[in-house]
Order: C-alpha cells, then structure tokens, then sequence
C-alpha cells in the first residue's frame, strides 16, 4: 500500500470518526444544527478523499473524469455544511446570500452532471503523471468546462458571506470564533477555487487534487472549535452546580424551600427544605395533586385558583396558605409562597418555580397582637363601662322604681271597699311597659358588654347613635351636658362590628363630655352628627363646645399612652382609631373654628 | 290650716306616674311636675308640703331646685330619689343638704317615713316662721330710739348707764322700758331678752 492511499485513507477514517463523535449530540439537542452541519462537512470530507484518491490513481482518462465528476457531490454538500455550520455557530451573516451561494452550486452541480465529462472538463484528453508523497499520481489534461465559472460564481458569493458574517461575529466581540472559523473557511475555499484556476482552466502546470487535504484542516478547526464550546460546557456545568450549592446556603439560611413545576409532565421538584416544610421524605416523587393533599381544605380552593391564573398571566404569583401535616396532630402549618411561570416562544406555559416560607411564627404573632388588642379593646370597653355604670343602673332602676311603686300603689287600692278597677288595669298596663323598657336596658347593656370576635354586620347609624346616646343621656345630664343628635332619616346602612363602634362612639362622647370638665362660661354641649360623605362612606361626628385641642397635641391624641387627663390612661383614642382603620375607615380630630374640637369618623356603606 | 301637698318633680313620666299613685293611695296630696322648671313656676308660696325631686334632670337637676328653693321666702324640705345611688352623687346630694336621699327602689315604708317625716319638719318649720314673724312684727312696733334703749337692755346695762350713754335722763330711759315691755307684751327682761332671741333680733 503506498503513501497517497495511507494518507487519504487516513482522512477519511479521521474525519469518520469526528462525525460519529458529532452527529450523537444533534440526535440528542435537534438544537444543536452546527454539530450536525460539522458532521455533515466530516462525512463529505471523507468522501470527497475517496474520490480524490480515485483521481490520483487513476489509470484512464474515464475514471479520472468519474471520479472528478462524483466528487461534486460531497464538495457541494461540504460547502452547504460549512455555510450552515457557519450561520448557526457565529449566529451571524445574510441567509440569503448562503441560499443564493447554495443554489448556484446546485445549478452547477447539475450542469456537473449535464455538461462536458463534469463541471471541470469538456474533455479529457490524457493523463498526466505527478509526483505527490514521493509516488507518482495522476492529473487529468484536457479542455476546460466553461460551465465552470458557475461554480466559482457561488464560490466566490459564499466567500463573501463568511467574510461578512465573520467580520459581524468580531465586530460582536466573538473575535477569536470569527478569525479561526472564517479564517479557515475563506482559505478553504480560496484553495480550492485556486486549484481550480490553475490546473482546470488550464492556467498552470498539471498539480494533483489535495481539496481534501484542506479540508480535514478545516474539519479539525470546526472540531477544535466545537469541543472548545463542549469544553466550556464542562466549565458552565461546574459553575453551575456552585452557583446552585451558593443558592442552597441562600435557600437554608433564609429558611425558603424552593420548588420547579414542570407544567406539561406535571413534574415536581423540591428542595430538601421544602419537603420538610410540606413533611415528604427526601425521595418521594411528587406530584402537584400531592402538595394540595397537604393544604388545609379551607384554602385549597384559592390555592388552585392562583394557580391557574398565574398560567394565564404572566407576572409573578403570591399565595399564602396553611398545611395540615399527617403527624402535626391538627396543628397548622403557616407558609407563604412567591412563584413565577416561565412560558414557551408561542405563550405556553411551560413551567413554574418559586420559593416557600414558612411564616407560621409570624401568623401566630400577628393573630397574638389581634387578640391583644381586641382583649385591649375589652378592657378599654369595660372601663368606659366602669364610668358609665352608674348611669346605667339609673337608667334600669326607673323602670324597676316605677314598677315597684305601681305595684305598691294597686296592692293600697285594693284595699279599698270598692277598688277602682279602672285605675288598677291603668297601673297593670304601666308595669307591663316598665318591664319591657328594663328588660331593653339589660339587653343593649349585654350587648354591649359582650366579647366576642368582630362581627361585621349592617350597622343603621340612626339607632346606633340612638343606643349610645341612651346610655350617656343620665350622665350626660348629671355633668350638666345637653347631648344633641342630629341625624338624617335617609342616611346608608353602614358596615362594621357594633360593639367597637359603640364603643368608639362612647369614648368619644365622654371625651367631649370631659372636655366641658370645669367651664361654665359657655353652652355645654357635645353634639353627634352624621351624613354622608361621598358615594361610599357615611362620616359621624362629635362636637363638644369644650377647651379645644393644644395645637401641639394635635398630632399626638392618637399615640397609645398619651393623654391630658389626670385619670386616663390614653388608649381611648389611640384604640379607638385602630378600630376605625380596621373598619376601612378614618377618624381625625380638629379644632372648631371658635370653640370646642370635633372628632370625625367614616366607615364605609354597606354594599 | 291648708293640706299639705307633696310636689312630686321627676323628667321619668312613667315614674312620675307611679309614684303619685303610691303616695295618692297612701293618703297624701300630690301634684306632679317633669321638670324642676314647671315646679319652681306652678308652686304656691304658702303651700305648705315638701319636695320629693330626682336628683338626676335634665337641665335643672334636684340640686339646682333645692338651692332655688332656698332662696325663696316659703322654702319646703327635699326629699332626692335617684336611680341608683352611686358615691359620687350621695355625697353631693348630702353635702347639698338634702333632707333625705333614697333610691327609687327604696322600701314603701323607708319611703313614705321619709315623706311624712319631710312634711312634718315643713310644719315645724312653717310654725317656728309664723311665730317668728309674729314677733318681727311687734318688734315692728318699736320706735328707733327705744331699739336703740333694748339693745342696751339686753346687754345687762343699768339705766343710769344707759341714760348717760344716750346722753338722755334717767326717767326717760325708765318711760322708753315700760314702753317696750307693753308693746312686746313682757313683764320681766329675761322674757324680753328670750323674745328677742326667737324674733332673731341682733342684740350687739
């Protein structure tokens, strides 16, 4: 065997190889087209060194002409690879003129095939001998194809592509990847068109084909280049796996479990942390059906519904739900989710991933202040009523006076010879009343009293204020106060919890009251208004025609603790607006134009 | 002698009402009032009787018409009824003067004593200010000169002292004490000085 077969055989077998190792990662990643169009050159190197070989060995001016001419086949696919390999691995250069370039060279592959012996030769004539490797080959002589030009014309378009794609690729900072990939390429081909121009056309001596000798040059540049990229994969891959360890760390110490959905196989995949929050093993495979499973009943519904709607919108989801773990024993687990779905080019959505907390120390604290306050609010409530209490055994011992005294009254007259009967039913009729009008008295002095959970109910603000103003009547008019109501019949219902309401009313009630403490150079008054304020409130306020608020206490009524009162304790207000807020509605205090200060509060009307 | 009346003033008609009944059955006068107003408007001064107000009014409250009521000449005792009898008020019913002070769930007969017990003090009263204006008015009768002889008098002075303190003579000092002691109707200076001291008379 000699040297020119050892060595084009050896082209062949290296550029095979590079293909096999190629070719598997486009049947893998059908993205991966520059691995394809690599292999695809590699494949059509080694074939055009067969053909090549048969040229240089050949004996007559037929099989040369064979050949040559077969040999258009893988040299027209190499330069569609390299066209290819070029477009997709720079990501750069007019596609049109690759497809212009390309479809030239299949009109000169046909005429390849119509034309002359091939695209080269009209004729052969004979053959001339060459030494190449230190043997002796052969070199077809004869009359160019004209027909040739057709093929350098694409040639030399597709020269011009790579250059301008290269010269984007470098501009775009991919300096290297342009240099050596267009570099290569543009000499290919310059080679190639060369030989042609010099031995075809006829221009110089007889020199025997090597195209494929460049060839595997090229084929080695592109598989350097490719395992460079497979290479810094490995890189990408170790750095990933940092970046995903940095962000476990991140995930631990902030106590957030992470997830990833995938939304078409219904696929999950959580973090250890997060499988201890939703108390699965380590190795579970999880469905999305298996985590609602674990979530209270009461919120699963609201649960799905973020769900779905998060697939529809995009943007960012939160969600806070509460899990009831198999071996918790009823105890609840708090947690608090912020996820993001990730959609495919048409819009799909594709997956979703997201981090969870658990907040349950937090909702225990939140749901501590809320029972601190409204126990805060009792107290508050209670002292109100410690003041208030005289005056509501006042108003109960009427009625019960009153029957009393009735009862008594009848007992006398019928001790009479003949009783008046008439007087006697009059006085029944009487008790009857009282008695109804002292059991009123004990059932609003019970619902006042009562401590429960807020209870939003339509509130009519007419026989609220009527309520609170029956209990501070008797007190009102020991501390010498007229307490005026001016309500309109028409007013909205309003919405809220009537206790805290009364409550915020009397409160700030006996804060007119207190404010008149001691002035006798004025009408005492304290005057309850209400009207509506816009379409959806209705306002309520207290007027007294007392000292007024120090400008400089203004802002600070309503801190806890503060207060100008040698007996208060200061919550009053500061309760009171906290109450309001919780309603959706406001409350404010300021001075009257010449005396006294109004307090104002809206709660919204109810729907 | 005209029947006592108790002045019933209570801004709680149904009360009102019942209490009248109670003490109408109980065998006294009532007239009844809603406000401390209409009574201190509608009362006759001579009228003998007593007050049961309730301490808690509106506008006028019980202690209000117990102060009016006393600046008048024909004041009547005050019987307050309240609710219910927190400390706060008792004291300044009681400090107030309140003849008597009772809830309106008191007892019948811890009430009723208190009525009849407030209406006897009024006849006591209204006698003790008869007689006084009896005497203020045979006091009247005195001429200023022999005013000014009685005070001497009943500081123990002798009618030699006198006479030389008034710059006046014995014998018209002696004529001034007969002249007194007829009009007064007294035979002896210390029924004069005893006289003196019910009609309410300065002597220094």
């Amino acid at each position: 065997m000699n040297l020119v077969t050892v060595v084009f055989s050896m082209i062949a077998a290296a550029c095979l190889t590079l293909a096999a190792l190629h070719f598997p990662v486009w049947l893998r990643n059908y993205d991966a087209r520059a691995s394809l169009a690599f292999a695809i050159a590699a494949v059509s190197t080694a074939a055009i060194a067969y053909f090549e070989l048969h040229m240089l060995q050949a004996q007559t001016t037929v099989e040369f002409a064979h050949a040559l001419k077969w040999a258009h086949v893988p040299a027209d696919l190499l330069l569609l690879a390299l066209a290819a390999f070029m477009y997709h691995y720079l990501d750069a250069g007019w596609r049109w003129l690759a497809i212009t370039a390309i479809g030239i060279r299949l009109v000169s592959l046909v005429l390849n095939f119509t034309t002359g012996v091939n695209l080269n030769y009209r004729e052969v004539t004979s053959l001339a001998k060459v030494p190449l490797f230190g043997e002796t080959v052969s070199i077809g002589v004869g009359a160019p194809n004209p027909w040739m030009a057709v093929g350098q014309l694409s040639a030399a378009l597709l020269c011009l592509f790579f250059a301008h794609a290269s010269w984007m690729a470098w501009r775009r900072g991919q300096r290297a990847a342009a240099l050596i990939v267009g570099g290569s390429f543009i000499f290919l081909i310059v080679a190639g068109v060369g030989h042609a121009i010099l031995v075809y056309w006829g221009f110089g001596d007889p020199a025997p084909s090597t195209l494929s000798l460049f060839a595997l040059g090229v084929v080695a540049i592109m598989g350097y280049t490719l395992s460079a990229d497979l290479l810094r994969a490995k890189r990408l891959v170790v750095e990933l796996s940092e970046r995903e360890r940095e962000a476990d760390l991140v995930a631990d110490a902030a106590n957030l479990g992470t997830w990833t959905r995938d939304i078409v196989g219904d696929r999950l995949v959580m973090s250890r942390k997060l499988r201890e929050m939703f108390g699965f093993t380590a190795d579970e495979r999880l469905s999305t059906e298996q985590v609602v499973q674990r979530i209270h009943f009461a919120d699963r519904e609201a649960f799905r519904d973020r769900l779905s709607q998060a697939a529809r919108r995009r943007g960012d989801y939160q969600n806070e739900f509460r899990l009831v773990l198999p071996e918790s024993r009823g105890e609840l687990r708090w947690i608090a989710a912020l996820g993001r779905v990730d959609f495919d080019a048409k819009g799909k959505p594709v997956r979703s991933r997201g981090a969870c907390i658990d907040i349950t120390a937090r909702k225990h604290a939140e749901q501590e202040m809320l029972r601190l306050r409204q126990d805060i609010a009792h107290v508050g409530r209670v002292s109100v009523m410690g003041q208030i209490s005289a005056a509501l055994a006042h108003e109960i011992n009427q009625p019960l006076g009153a029957i009393l005294r009735n009862a008594e009254a009848a007992a006398l007259f019928m001790q009479h010879e003949s009783p008046d009967l008439h007087e006697i039913s009059a006085i029944l009729e009487d008790i009857r009343k009282d008695d109804q009008r002292a059991s009123a008295v004990i059932d609003r002095i019970r619902a006042l009293l009562r401590h429960e959970d807020v209870q939003m109910v339509t509130l009519n603000v007419r026989s609220l204020l009527g309520d609170v103003a029956m209990l501070l009547r008797p007190d009102a008019a020991a501390r010498h106060v007229s307490l005026e109501l001016a309500v309109p019949a028409d007013l909205p219902a309003v919405r809220g919890d009537q206790v805290q309401v009364q409550q915020v009313l009397l409160n700030l009630i006996l804060n007119g009251m207190d404010s008149l403490e001691g002035l006798h150079d004025r009408p005492r008054s304290v005057t309850v208004t209400a009207r509506r304020d816009g379409a959806g409130s209705v306002e309520i306020s207290v007027a007294d025609s007392g000292h007024g608020i120090e400008a400089d206490h203004l802002d600070r009524i309503f801190e806890p603790f503060f207060t100008t009162k040698s007996k208060g304790i200061g919550m009053g207000l500061s309760i009171s607006r906290g109450i309001i807020e919780a309603h959706g509605g406001h409350l404010w205090g300021e001075n009257n134009p010449i005396i006294g200060a109004t307090f104002r509060l809206t709660l919204p009307v109810a729907k | 002698m005209a029947i006592s009346t108790v002045h019933l003033v209570d801004d709680d008609e149904s009360f009102l009402m019942a209490m009248s009944r109670l003490l109408r059955a109980s065998g006294f006068a009532v007239r009844t009032y809603s406000s401390a107003r209409e009574f201190l408007a509608e009362r006759r001064d001579d009228e003998p009787g007593c007050v049961v107000v309730d301490l808690r009014m509106p506008d006028v409250g019980g202690l209000d018409l117990q102060s009016a009521l006393a600046q008048t000449p024909f004041p009547l005792p005050v019987l307050f009824l309240t609710g219910y009898a927190d400390t706060a008020s008792t004291v300044r019913a009681m400090r107030g003067g309140a003849e008597d002070f009772l809830e309106k769930t008191a007892a019948k007969e811890l009430l009723l004593d208190a009525v009849r017990r407030a209406l006897a003090r009024d006849e006591q009263e209204r006698e003790a200010r008869l007689h006084r204006d009896e005497l203020r008015a045979r006091f009247a009768a005195i001429s200023a000169r022999e005013r000014e002889v009685l005070g001497h008098v009943l500081r123990g002075r002798l009618n030699k002292q006198i006479a030389g303190d008034l710059g006046i003579h014995e014998r018209t000092v002696k004529v001034h004490r007969k002249s007194i002691m007829t009009k007064l109707s007294v035979r002896s200076v210390a029924a004069l000085a005893q006289l003196s001291q019910e009609a309410g008379l300065q002597t220094h």
